[in-house]
């Protein structure tokens, strides 16, 4: 189902995913401590050891992604070409791009747990 | 030279009777292509092919199926809706251009505005996405239809009975009034039927939305001409694969709220009454996990017309092809993260908000890539000024100021403040018009000639263009201050001396210019052009496939599929449009006659398989009748005639699959031209019908898991879920449940292996067990709630219990029925051990549906327990 | 152009006179709504050029007489314009309304005010620091300047959403649970607050008047709020009074000191006292109490008030007279 890397469209998505689990699991994590505890100290340490976990993920897949893209090889962006191996560049170059704004988007969701410090 | 490396499938297991598999030459060779075709044959073969692909005759028309027709049908349907909902806005405008005034009643209004953005919403928006979609799609891929035309024509009929219903409840004065996004306690309480048209009759256009995200999936990743790999996809495509998929998750939780609701109105289960331990803000949040990933399900395809209009106007390629892919798939995602900035007010802790804040600003990210990457597209290019670039160019300036108030609002403090305000009926209806209204107008004025074969006017194009964009912004320009100055949305009057008088007078004017705009284009769209001639094939010198459609449209969509190399095979091709004409390509023929389409596998679009499609047919209107039947009788509580219709939907629906779908073929291989041989039936992942079953129950599932989202949201908000005193679900009951839904499960896959090895006995026995044990485990389940009496109409806890089991219980008699149309396929010779692609769409239904029936006897049976 | 120019001329002018409204976003009286207008007329200078550079752009772009650039240069406008500024402006944006919104959440000290939104009107009761009974009025939010004062909120049959736009945001109430919020006044003035959830019929016509004060004034007031009612002064008043027994007013609404105890609708005990009626809809007048207890359904269609179109004129006007003197 996964298929191989340089030709899945899951791996693709896998970095939005990660931001994706990632949101989820601040979201529920807060919800759950602030509703039921009071305890912001425990939320904001959730929240760090989360945000840093999914941007290590991010960075890894970010970094297979660009060497799938192998920009600095051949300088290709465009993959414009019928071949296989401007699928699999197209590949990389839109998964990387992907790390990129998963990254920046780890970063947003995770920047509340720096600047509000009560449950209120 | 044959080349079928990436699609070479599982090795079948021993005994196993083998897939028939494509066989010859592929990729065709330039000397292949150049090879003239006869040209006795080719008439003789353009021949068939238009017998076959004819739109049927007469009254018979209406039986039609074609995407071309539904497309059509579809369009102009959602278009008539949105002039409707139109009306109302300007009615409400009337009332607002004064204070104090009596033009309308308030209960009026209200059941007005409650329209209007459902109408537009539901009615409007997302069904023109799909109607536009079943148009365009298959022409961009070069395929001959959608792949299954009959649920298209399903999902219109479905559309056009919905659509009715609901709209015509405002002539009765019974119109829903509690605001389209019908929170409760409100709407709960409202008197009358009109929560419940809403309900049931947007349900029921909901399930059609769904049904045609399915089949655009399903086209987009399987229906690709041969060649057209991934990073060779029209870009449309990539929107539609982004949008349907954000549909299947986005959709279902609204079902799921749906239910819920229905279930509290209808049996007084008490979901959203606080005094019975229910929340309200449970709906709130269901509905907006699905209403804020709408916005972008409207916005993207919109964005996605802009994006073949451009090329077009800059007479080069898209720069940045990858940029617009990762904004698609980026704003498809983020957008998921953006529900509770509707939910700014509601007092959620700061740090939850905090979330939703930052996601709605990292949204804006994806977002301006899009735009930046048309402007670099323009940059590049030699720009001419073709009419659609001109609504292109005002949906640009329209969305931006959309945009840049979005990031405004999108910071919870100052959402704190003009929340509900006319600020933000400023904002979504730049955002909105920019970003789905212009570029439509503009999609139309360029794909008009591709579907009418005629030109609009350019002048009238003018006209409609200026009046719609000057009234447009002095209708909602001013908005924006009204907002500031602290009027609250859907009032239906204001007192006059707080300064607002003005300003609602200007954009009541502004709204009649639009409307005056508006009507410029429909007169244009809608007026005869008989006298005109036809344009020439590719009157604007587009780059992509559509282009290549015969003038006249022949029906066919393609003469012949075409191998692709390129993103613009018209503009890098050379000889491709002489090539298709001439049937040199792919299935140039119809000998059998039926209709046919190339299946390509899903990164590389390999050819695999070629599918027979459905044709024109009653069986889909019927089916649509007799579905909204079982919706419609429910709203004014006449549930035998409901009942009655219901069960005559699914034999309508079974009778269509029965005649219609994997029908064992004349022979297992046929030639698709070019020296190729495909298979004409395959089963499991490699035909479109298990994509369809599995990417429908990825949606499926998501509406349960929005149920059992449900249960634990109640948990945490509530401290009484459960009750100290609860009656708790019988755990021995629920266990048996388990097993016996589990052996059904079990039975089933084990009965697709033993077809698989020819032994049609043991299948059969076990396809006759398993929907027995399936019943009884239902049953059972039933008998886990029943048996200890939880009442559900007492409280929350029992009634989320009832209302699970409820939901799993249909879902099984679905999967029985399923397991018995297997059995009679294999007794009446339509399922084979060869020929098995029912068994294997039911296997993977009964896959989901037994983890489903796993983890609804666990939350019922164990979850109280542990909590 | 000619059409976008003349905009933007008036632009300025609609601007000017935008600040002045009782229920204006733009004339801030209350420290949330002061930081949140600042930050309103940053991000609308902000937005303005931005819109007008991209919009610029756009119409350079699609000139027909301008030499193509190169693709280099556009995937740089792509990365710069898409990805990098506004990764920057938005981080900014960000951080700033991170940090303020716990600032405009803090709980409030000395005066804690519960309100309850009902069908359409709001009951309003004051608690100052250490009392334990509240003060019971309706429709009608009194604040102190210059400290931050707790607003508690609870709803009773749907949602409502509770907002002084001069002052701050908006918070919502929700049946079966308690929302909070606390708002710090920074001029004494007289002010509109309004409902903006739809909540039914006549959710158009659910306002109060927000009246903040000087704390000593403020003290004074609330010290003769929670006094019974006075009693009627002048004969009209005294038949008013006997009007009000015999309809059974009683039954539903208060008068503090008198048999009249209802809960249903608004405490009457200083009805006169506050500056509107019916929920910020009328003027606090004779004429305007005649009118609504005639017929409350033509004033607040569905309201839950029954009219009294049976009593001749002589009644209600004495019946309005007693009520106008409860100050």
């Amino acid at each position: 189902m996964l298929g191989r890397r340089e030709e899945s469209l899951w791996h693709m998505i896998a970095a939005p995913t990660v931001w994706a689990l990632h949101f989820c699991l601040c979201y529920g994590w807060t919800a759950s401590v602030c509703a039921r505890t009071d305890d912001v100290t425990a939320a904001r340490v959730g929240i760090a050891l989360v945000s840093a976990a999914a941007l290590v993920a991010i960075a890894v897949i970010g970094w297979r992604a660009w060497r799938q893209w192998d920009y600095l090889d051949d300088f290709d962006y465009e993959h414009d070409r019928p071949t296989v191996e401007d699928r699999r560049e197209f590949l990389g170059h839109a998964g990387w791009l992907l790390a990129l704004v998963s990254g920046i988007g780890t970063l947003f969701v995770a920047s509340p747990a720096l600047f509000i410090e009560s449950c209120l | 030279m044959t080349d079928f490396a990436g699609s070479l499938p599982e090795r079948p297991r021993a005994g196993e009777i083998e897939d028939a598999m494509p066989q010859g030459i592929y990729p065709p060779t330039e000397e292949m292509l150049n090879e003239p075709v006869d040209p006795e044959l080719r008439e003789a073969q353009a021949a068939r092919l238009r017998a076959v692909w004819a739109e049927p005759p007469g009254w018979r028309y209406w039986s039609a199926v074609n995407n071309s027709e539904v497309g059509a049908w579809y369009s102009l349907t959602a278009f008539a809706f949105m002039l409707a909902a139109g009306v109302l806005a300007l009615l409400m405008r009337v009332q607002l251009s004064v204070p104090e005034n009596d033009f309308l009643s308030a209960d009026r209004f209200n059941q007005f505005f409650t329209m209007h953005g459902s109408a537009m919403m539901f009615l409007f928006a997302v069904p023109m996405f799909e109607a536009i979609s079943i148009l365009l799609l298959p022409a961009f891929l070069g395929a001959r239809d959608m792949p299954f035309p009959r649920l298209s024509a399903y999902g219109y009929w479905s559309f056009l009975i919905g659509g009715i219903f609901v709209l015509s409840s405002i002539l009765f004065g019974v119109a829903p009034n509690s605001g389209w996004f019908m929170y409760p306690p409100l709407a709960t309480e409202a008197e009358g039927p009109g929560s419940d048209i809403w309900l049931l009759g947007l349900s029921f256009i909901e399930v059609a939305s769904i049904a045609a995200a399915v089949e655009l999936i399903v086209g987009v990743i399987k229906c690709r001409p041969p060649g057209m790999r991934i990073n060779l996809m029209p870009l449309y495509a990539w929107y539609v694969l982004v949008v349907g998929g954000m549909i299947l998750f986005a959709f279902p939780p609204l079902i799921a709220g749906d239910f819920l609701f229905e279930m509290q109105r209808s049996f007084d289960w008490p979901f959203f009454d606080p005094e019975r331990g229910g929340d309200p803000m449970l709906w709130q949040h269901l509905f907006w996990i699905f209403g804020h990933p709408e916005v972008y399900i409207i916005f993207l395809p919109s964005i996605a017309i802009a994006a073949m209009v451009i090329p077009t106007a800059a007479r080069r390629p898209i720069v940045g092809y990858s940029w617009i892919v990762l904004s698609a798939v980026g704003t498809g995602f983020l957008s998921f993260g953006l529900w509770v900035h509707h939910m700014f007010t509601t007092g959620l802790p700061s740090m939850s908000l905090g979330f939703f804040s930052a996601a709605s600003e990292a949204v804006v990210i994806p977002t301006g890539v899009q735009l930046f990457a048309f402007v670099a597209t323009l940059l590049v290019g030699r720009v001419r000024m073709i009419q659609p670039m001109l609504w292109i160019a005002g949906a640009v300036a329209i969305f931006t100021a959309g945009g840049l108030t979005g990031i405004m609002v999108a910071l919870a403090p100052f959402d704190w403040q003009v929340h509900d305000t006319y600020f933000i009926v400023a904002h979504l209806h730049y955002t909105l018009f920019g970003g789905m209204v212009f570029p439509i107008i503009g999609g139309v004025y360029y794909f008009y000639p591709f579907f009418a074969k005629k030109k609009m006017s350019d002048r009238l194009g003018k006209v409609s263009f200026w009046l719609t964009f000057t009234g447009f912004n002095i209708c909602f320009m001013p908005m924006h201050l009204t907002g500031l100055q602290g009027m609250p949305r859907r009032v239906f009057t204001y007192p006059g001396d707080i300064g607002w008088d003005w300003l609602n007078m200007i954009s009541t004017l502004g709204a009649f210019v639009t409307a005056a705009g508006i009507l410029v284009f429909a007169w244009d769209l809608l007026r005869s052009k008989k006298d005109q001639p036809f344009t020439e094939r590719n009157p604007w010198g587009g780059g992509t496939l559509e282009w290549a459609h015969d003038v006249p449209d022949l029906g066919w969509g393609a003469r012949s599929v075409p191998y692709i190399t390129s993103r613009y095979p018209l503009w890098d091709q050379p000889k491709l449009l002489e090539r298709m004409d001439a049937g040199r390509f792919y299935i140039p023929d119809a000998p059998e006659g039926l209709r046919e389409t190339v299946v390509t596998s899903a990164v590389d679009a390999v050819p695999q398989h070629v599918a027979r499609i459905t044709g024109p047919a009653w069986c889909t209107l019927w089916a649509a009748a007799f579905t909204g039947g079982a919706f419609i009788f429910p709203t004014f509580h006449m549930y035998p005639p409901a009942i009655l219709c219901g069960v005559l939907a699914i034999a309508t629906v079974i009778w269509w699959l029965w005649t219609s779908t994997a029908q064992v073929p004349e022979a297992p291989m046929k030639d698709a031209g070019l020296g190729l041989r495909l298979p004409t039936y395959v089963s499991g992942p490699r035909a479109p019908g298990w994509w369809g079953v599995f990417i429908t129950m990825l949606g499926d599932a998501t509406a349960y898991a929005s149920l059992i989202f449900g249960v634990f949201f109640y948990w945490t908000a509530r401290p009484d879920f459960p009750p100290d005193n609860a009656t708790h679900a019988d755990p021995a009951f629920a266990a048996l449940a388990a097993a016996l839904l589990g052996g059904s499960w079990a039975m089933t896959r084990i009965a697709r292996g033993v077809n698989r090895q020819g032994d049609r006995r043991t299948a059969r026995v076990l396809l006759g067990l398993a929907p027995v044990a399936a019943l009884a485990g239902g049953a059972a389940l039933v008998l886990a709630v029943w048996w200890p009496g939880l009442s559900p109409a007492t409280h929350v806890y029992p009634a989320t219990m009832w209302a699970i089991v409820v939901w799993t219980c249909a879902h099984i008699g679905v999967g029985a029925i399923m397991q018995l149309y297997c059995l009679a396929g294999s007794i009446f010779g339509k399922l084979t051990p060869r020929y098995d692609a029912d068994l294997w769409n039911t296997t993977l239904f009964w896959h989901f549906l037994g983890v489903t029936c796993l983890i609804s006897a666990a939350v019922i049976g164990l979850l109280p327990r542990v909590l | 152009m000619m059409r976008r120019r003349a905009l933007l001329a008036l632009l300025p002018i609609l601007l000017l006179s935008a600040c002045g409204g009782v229920q204006s976003v733009l004339g801030p009286a209350g420290r949330d709504a002061e930081v949140i207008a600042t930050l309103f007329w940053w991000m609308l200078g902000g937005a303005v050029v931005l819109w007008l550079l991209m919009n610029g752009l756009l119409i350079f772009v699609s000139r027909i007489d301008r030499r193509p650039y190169s693709p280099r240069a556009a995937e740089a406008l792509i990365i710069g314009g898409g990805i990098v500024f506004p990764t920057l402006v938005l981080g900014i944006l960000l951080a700033f309304a991170l940090s303020e919104m716990p600032r405009q959440r803090e709980p409030g000290s000395g005066l804690t005010v519960r309100v309850t939104g009902e069908s359409w009107w709001w009951r309003v009761e004051y608690l100052p620091d250490g009392a334990s009974d509240p003060v019971v009025a309706a429709n009608e939010i009194r604040l102190p300047v210059g400290q931050r004062s707790e607003i508690t909120l609870n709803a009773h049959r749907v949602i409502h959403s509770f907002w002084i736009p001069a002052l701050g945001g908006k918070t919502d109430m929700i049946p079966g649970r308690e929302t909070r919020m606390s708002l710090e006044p920074t001029r004494a003035g007289e002010f509109r607050g309004q409902c903006t959830e739809f909540c039914g019929e006549s959710h158009a016509l659910m306002a109060f008047g927000a009246v903040v004060m000087e704390p000593e004034d403020f003290a004074e007031w609330l010290a003769k709020e929670a006094e019974p009612a006075t009693s009627p002064a002048t004969e009209e008043a005294r038949r008013g009074a006997a009007v009000f027994r015999a309809e059974g007013c009683g039954a539903c609404h208060a008068v503090r000191g008198t048999a009249a105890s209802g809960r249903v609708g608004p405490d009457l005990t200083h009805v006169g006292g506050r500056v509107s009626l019916a929920a910020g809809i009328l003027p606090m007048t004779e004429d305007a109490l005649v009118r609504w207890i005639r017929d409350p359904e033509a004033v607040k269609p569905g309201a839950m008030m029954p009219g009294y179109d049976h009593l001749p004129d002589a009644d209600l006007r004495a019946l309005a007279i007693y009520l106008e003197g409860l100050t």
